[in-house]
């Protein structure tokens, strides 16, 4: 019995031994770091405690007038929109509290570009100009035709669509104005400013919505409650996409926007042969729900147009990814998405700006990559991001390159909208447009089985040949977690770096930007035990920052 | 009140979900098709020699290996099936017949898929695709997707899936219903002959059990509650439950207790909807029209449009008066998104625009787990009715439900007790 004791307390102090070397030894990582940092410039002395930083950033004379140049636009760009429609944009400012996000908008870019160097910055300012414009007019058309600021001949002409809903079947309706509701109230201003959803997650809760469901439906309808939304619209196209939280959001829509209202529901389990005749069904239902409406008559010519448009983007957009595909990628992180996200989903091949700008950014790429550019500064692993990303840290994925050097090829946002539209058969471009709809943002991967997001993450990871996955973990997003065990176990047989970080999409009060990033660096430490790059944003403080 | 005679039995019954007659029929060759959700047609999954089952976890405690394939932000009621199957609690099922109606249930049918975890020899398991709105293309949409992943998936197992069949199960089908709803309009009388934790767990059985098998008990059941002899018990408000799933007795037994009478259940695995005949139409197809009806009387919150809202609405409505209900009590399986949603708004909408008291709240799978709780905000709750009707110059009992708050006068109240036998 002592003997066994003994053996057994020898153990423990063996054990212990080795725990407490582990524990020194961690410190001593941690202490090396930190005096890395405390004597090298980097990235992360940028950050002092406050919403801006202590001075823009140094990326050379070329590069750096390059970046102050693309300042300036915006900063023009923002000043046309407000000569848009002056007296109305000052009456919202005081009307919405959520338009008041928007005057970061050069701090959005700034930090979406931080550590970028020639054809990666040059392709981040053609895109994200892109995007401002666009965001822009969306806004100014919206501000003009708000009835809350006196009657306008526009109101009567919007017709309103669920965000989560694309709108290329507007682009037969070229004397309408389609507007997606709660883009700019919601989708983009979350984007903006860390904590511009606050407030009205805050008062949704209050009204009674448990705090577990995701904050982009939950904000959308806590909008509506608050009525914040500006007033405009003959009818209202709702949506099912892409989560059951979206379902339910739009009955607060239905209700605030009092509106004659058609939803334009597609069938979740897309991949089963039934589902295309039930989905373009819908879509022809809600072409004549819209010409019901508005009295006007649906012109495909003018549609097949639009469309032509919308094929050379996706085939510029799969150039992209081909290029990501190489061993000398050149569009990586959060630009991806979210370019993606404006041309397909909120323009919809809408506005030629972003066919130009593909062009445009299609040639700069190529270049890049046959003469062997490199996109960041250091590339050591290859990775895609997969989950919806927090919409507060949009720019986590760059963070993740410009600290640890590892470089996100593609994600799972981006990865929609591949199949190329008839631009003369009408019955075979509602099929088309049912198709990619079906298999919209986020959609195509969450619904329709698990298959679709399961193995279709590890097909990404051998076309784009990544050894890491960057799994943003929505704490919200019941869809993704409902596969949790089987990604790690999964990821664990093909030996593939699963890292899970935690988010809350639109709250950072209950995961912030910090933990975020502590998710990571814990796991670039103790389990690949690599230094970072930039030794300076291994932590520091943008609590405050927009 | 008298004891109803099979009542015991029938709790027993509910503590397995592989209880003794679910042995019995697949000794006698029946095939046990598991379900868990409305929108899974039952009556198709009783043809033949096939029997339904609704799906329930009972016994609940430990949630931890479902919680690590599905995290702690799922539904409990999702991660309760899940960790059952991991145990091999349903390994005697035949087939599980799914539908992608709540990404949470949907994606606990993909585990138990994935993992292989009812490995029974034919075992199959399919998934249905349900509209969010009831249209004729929608119901076309569901009726193809029944045939399809359903019907033929059946069929494949020797199963007669013939209108023919389907005829002869809508006969057992709807008598099971006449006799629910028969008991259930007891709970209209001003003085109740079955309580609604009696009700439920008599329809909680004829989900969970085979139906020819507990035809007879039923039927004995209700001419026993027939001639019951309603009890002296004042109960201090009548109430509807509206929400979520709730396939666990000790809830509303738990309500019951504080005082309140659940005289409607308006939630999963509640009698509305769920039993209600079917009926079939001269000229319809018969699937299409069994269907259409499903979909026509389902009141899930994912319906999307207008006339579904509205319709949500005013059913709780219509089971408050028709039932005499005082307070209607809103609860939500916790992390349920689509109940979320619908209690948040739906309470609102019953208080402020239809008049009602109502109590908003979320609740474990579980509700032991979180008893002291539940029971302190549904006290309080019936003190407010209480309290409202003494305002209204009302006695505190429920018993004046139906004169709709008319103040008794002196003589009235001076008969009432002589009749009771009280001095006058």
């Amino acid at each position: 019995m002592s003997t066994s004791t003994a053996k057994q307390s020898k153990e423990q102090a063996k054990l212990d031994k080795i725990a407490a070397k582990a524990k020194e030894k961690h410190i001593k990582e941690k202490a090396k770091i930190k005096a890395q940092a405390e004597k090298l410039k980097g990235l992360g002395d940028l950050y002092h405690g406050e919403m801006y930083m202590k001075h823009r950033e140094w990326r050379g004379f070329k590069d750096t007038a390059y970046d102050f140049y693309r300042w300036l636009i915006t900063m023009k760009d923002l000043m046309v929109f407000v000569a848009r429609a002056p007296r109305r944009i000052t009456k919202a400012m005081f009307t919405y509290r959520w338009l008041c996000s928007y005057l970061s908008s050069p701090a959005f870019i700034d930090r979406h570009s931080m550590g970028l160097r020639g054809t990666s910055l040059r392709v981040l300012h053609l895109q994200y100009n892109a995007m401002i414009k666009n965001t822009t007019k969306l806004m100014a058309t919206t501000f003009k035709a708000d009835k809350r600021f006196g009657k306008n001949k526009y109101a009567d002409k919007v017709v309103l669509f669920d965000e989560m809903m694309p709108m290329h079947i507007m682009a037969g309706f070229p004397n309408l104005i389609g507007i997606p509701a709660q883009v700019a109230a919601v989708f983009q201003c979350s984007v903006m400013d860390q904590n511009s959803m606050i407030p009205y997650l805050d008062a949704i809760e209050n009204y009674g919505l448990p705090a577990d469901v995701c904050p982009l439906p939950a904000c959308e309808a806590a909008v509506a409650i608050m009525d914040e939304y500006p007033q405009m619209g003959v009818c209202y196209i709702s949506s099912s996409m892409p989560c059951d939280g979206s379902v339910m959001a739009s009955s607060y829509q239905n209700r605030y926007y009092n509106m004659p209202t058609f939803p334009l529901v597609l069938p979740v389990r897309y991949m089963d042969d039934t589902s295309e005749a039930y989905a373009v069904e819908e879509l022809k239902k809600a072409i004549a729900f819209i010409e019901e409406h508005t009295g006007e008559k649906y012109d495909w010519d003018a549609f097949f147009t639009c469309m032509k448009q919308y094929n050379e983007e996706t085939k510029l957009e799969m150039n992209k990814w081909e290029i990501n595909k190489t061993n000398c990628p050149q569009v990586t992180g959060a630009t991806l998405a979210m370019y993606r996200m404006y041309s397909f989903l909120i323009s919809a091949s809408r506005d030629p700006l972003f066919l130009k700008v593909a062009k445009k950014v299609d040639r700069l790429i190529t270049k890049a990559n046959q003469n062997g550019e490199k996109c960041s500064k250091e590339q050591r692993h290859r990775a895609v991001l997969w989950s919806p990303p927090a919409h507060y840290y949009e720019h986590y994925s760059l963070w993740a390159e410009n600290c640890w050097g590892i470089n996100v090829l593609i994600d799972m946002e981006s990865l929609v909208a591949t199949r190329m539209f008839s631009t003369d058969d009408k019955e075979q471009a509602l099929k088309d447009v049912a198709y990619t709809y079906e298999r919209m943002t986020m959609r195509r991967h969450t619904n329709g089985g698990y298959k679709n997001v399961l193995d279709e993450l590890w097909r990404v990871c051998k076309d784009f040949n990544a050894d890491m996955v960057l799994m943003l973990e929505g704490v919200s997003c019941k869809t993704m977690a409902g596969l949790k065990g089987l990604f790690d176990e999964q990821a664990r047989e093909r030996g593939i770096h699963l890292v899970w970080i935690e988010h809350d999409l639109m709250d950072p009060r209950t995961v912030s930007r910090k933990s975020m990033r502590e998710s990571l660096n814990k796991y670039m430490t103790t389990v690949l035990r690599e230094e970072p790059v930039d030794p300076t944003l291994v932590d520091f403080d943008d609590e405050k920052v927009w | 009140m008298k004891d109803l005679k099979h009542m015991i039995y029938f709790e027993k019954l509910l503590e397995d979900a592989h209880n003794e007659l679910v042995i019995k029929a697949q000794e006698d060759g029946g095939l046990a098709i598991g379900y868990t959700c409305f929108h899974m047609p039952e009556l198709l999954l009783n043809l033949d020699n096939c029997f339904s089952l609704r799906l329930r976890a009972p016994k609940t405690t430990s949630l931890e290996i479902s919680t690590y394939y599905m995290s702690n932000y799922v539904c409990e009621f999702c991660r309760a099936i899940l960790e059952r199957s991991i145990e091999g609690g349903y390994n005697f099922l035949d087939g599980l017949a799914g539908v992608d109606a709540c990404a949470q249930m949907n994606r606990c049918v993909e585990n138990i898929h994935i993992q292989k975890l009812i490995n029974k020899e034919k075992f199959f398991m399919s998934h249905i695709d349900v509209p969010y709105k009831v249209d004729p293309n929608g119901i076309a949409h569901y009726t193809s997707q029944v045939r399809l992943r359903v019907l033929d998936e059946m069929a494949k197992l020797g199963v007669d899936t013939s209108d023919e069949a389907i005829k002869k199960t809508l006969d057992i089908h709807n008598e099971v219903c006449r006799i629910i709803t028969e008991i259930g309009n007891f709970r209209k009388e001003k003085e109740v002959r079955v309580t609604g934790h009696e009700f439920h767990i008599l329809n909680l059985i004829t989900y969970t059990c085979p139906k020819p098998l507990i035809l007879d008990m039923l039927r004995e059941t209700l001419e026993e509650i027939k001639v019951r002899e309603p009890d002296d018990k004042k109960w201090r408000a009548r109430v509807v439950l509206v929400g979520s799933e709730i396939d666990d007795p000790g809830l509303t037994e738990l309500i019951e207790d504080t005082g309140a009478l659940i005289v409607a259940d308006r939630f999963c695995f509640g009698s509305f909807p769920g039993r209600q005949e079917m009926h079939l139409v001269e000229g319809e197809d018969v699937l299409t029209c069994l269907c259409r009806q499903y979909l026509e009387q389902s009141q899930c919150p994912r319906y999307m449009s207008e006339e579904k809202i509205q319709q949500r609405y005013d059913m709780v409505d219509g089971y408050a008066k028709e039932f005499g209900a005082d307070g209607i009590i809103y609860e939500q399986i916790k992390f349920c998104d689509y109940w979320g949603y619908e209690r948040a708004m739906a309470s609102h909408v019953l208080q402020n625009e239809f008049g009602y008291q109502v109590l908003s709240i979320d609740r474990p799978y579980i509700s032991k787990s979180s008893s002291g709780q539940l029971r302190t905000r549904v006290q309080a709750f019936i003190e407010s009715i209480e309290i409202k009707r003494i305002n209204q110059g009302k006695e505190v009992s429920a018993d004046n439900f139906l004169d709709h708050g008319k103040k008794k006068s002196r003589k009235e109240k001076r008969i009432e007790r002589k009749s009771k036998g009280g001095k006058s």
